[in-house]
């Protein structure tokens, strides 16, 4: 599992990549209570790269968005395929965290892959 | 992929909740894994020596209030059919029926 955070001055981005589970978790968790105390507006996550999530994994996502939430930022979801969209739908999570924002761009054409 | 999902949440169970605490003190725990396929099914077996727990006396996610633990059962529980039995050792059964695709484009080929 790699991430990457981009802290800015109106959305922090935060893109993570390969597997996220149980043991490497542990890597990201520190990470995300960082981002949180920083109080960010908008936070932009990028699971377009990501293969494989586990409860764990979820568990994180969850937390993450439910406190930058409570201190009255927002979180959008994109580019969740694959095992994890399948996750994400069992767990009833799409309709909440993937369509809570109307930030969330349209699938009409395909973003390009650039990171600023 | 839901096998692979479901038997990672199997296995994590074991180690944080079976094992739990016992990280770091030195005491190791096993598991065993057992992995039987035939045509159109697959059935794996985990058995550990860890602490045992009722899978009916956890209740499904409160998927309201977007909860962020107790997700790994119910991952278990919706992708393939569960068994659990209690002892020494604790034996958990995961076991899925699925559309055996290799020999499907086998026959397929053969009729060509």
């Amino acid at each position: 599992m790699r991430f990457e955070i981009k802290p800015a001055s109106g959305v922090t981005h935060l893109v993570i990549e390969g597997e996220l589970d149980a043991v490497s978790v542990s890597d990201l968790r520190p990470e995300l209570e960082k981002l949180v105390k920083a109080r960010p507006a908008i936070v932009e996550v990028d699971l377009s790269s990501l293969r494989m999530v586990d409860s764990s994994g979820v568990g994180a996502l969850v937390s993450l968005y439910k406190r930058v939430r409570a201190q009255g930022g927002s979180v959008v979801i994109k580019g969740l395929r694959d095992q994890p969209l399948a996750i994400f739908r069992l767990l009833r999570l799409d309709r909440v965290m993937l369509n809570a924002d109307s930030r969330t761009p349209p699938p009409a054409h395909k973003q390009s892959k650039s990171r600023h | 992929m839901q096998v692979v999902s479901a038997v990672g949440e199997a296995f994590n169970n074991i180690v944080l909740h079976g094992y739990g605490g016992r990280t770091g003190s030195g005491r190791e725990g096993s598991i065993d894994l057992r992995i039987q396929t035939r045509r159109g099914h697959i059935r794996i077996e985990l058995r550990d020596w860890g602490s045992g727990f009722d899978p009916t006396g956890v209740p499904p996610p409160a998927f309201d209030t977007l909860p962020e633990s107790g997700l790994g059962l119910f991952i278990m529980q919706s992708f393939m059919e569960m068994a659990y039995r209690q002892g020494r050792p604790n034996l958990l059964t995961l076991s899925k029926r699925y559309v055996d695709r290799s020999s499907a484009a086998r026959k397929s080929e053969g009729a060509t």
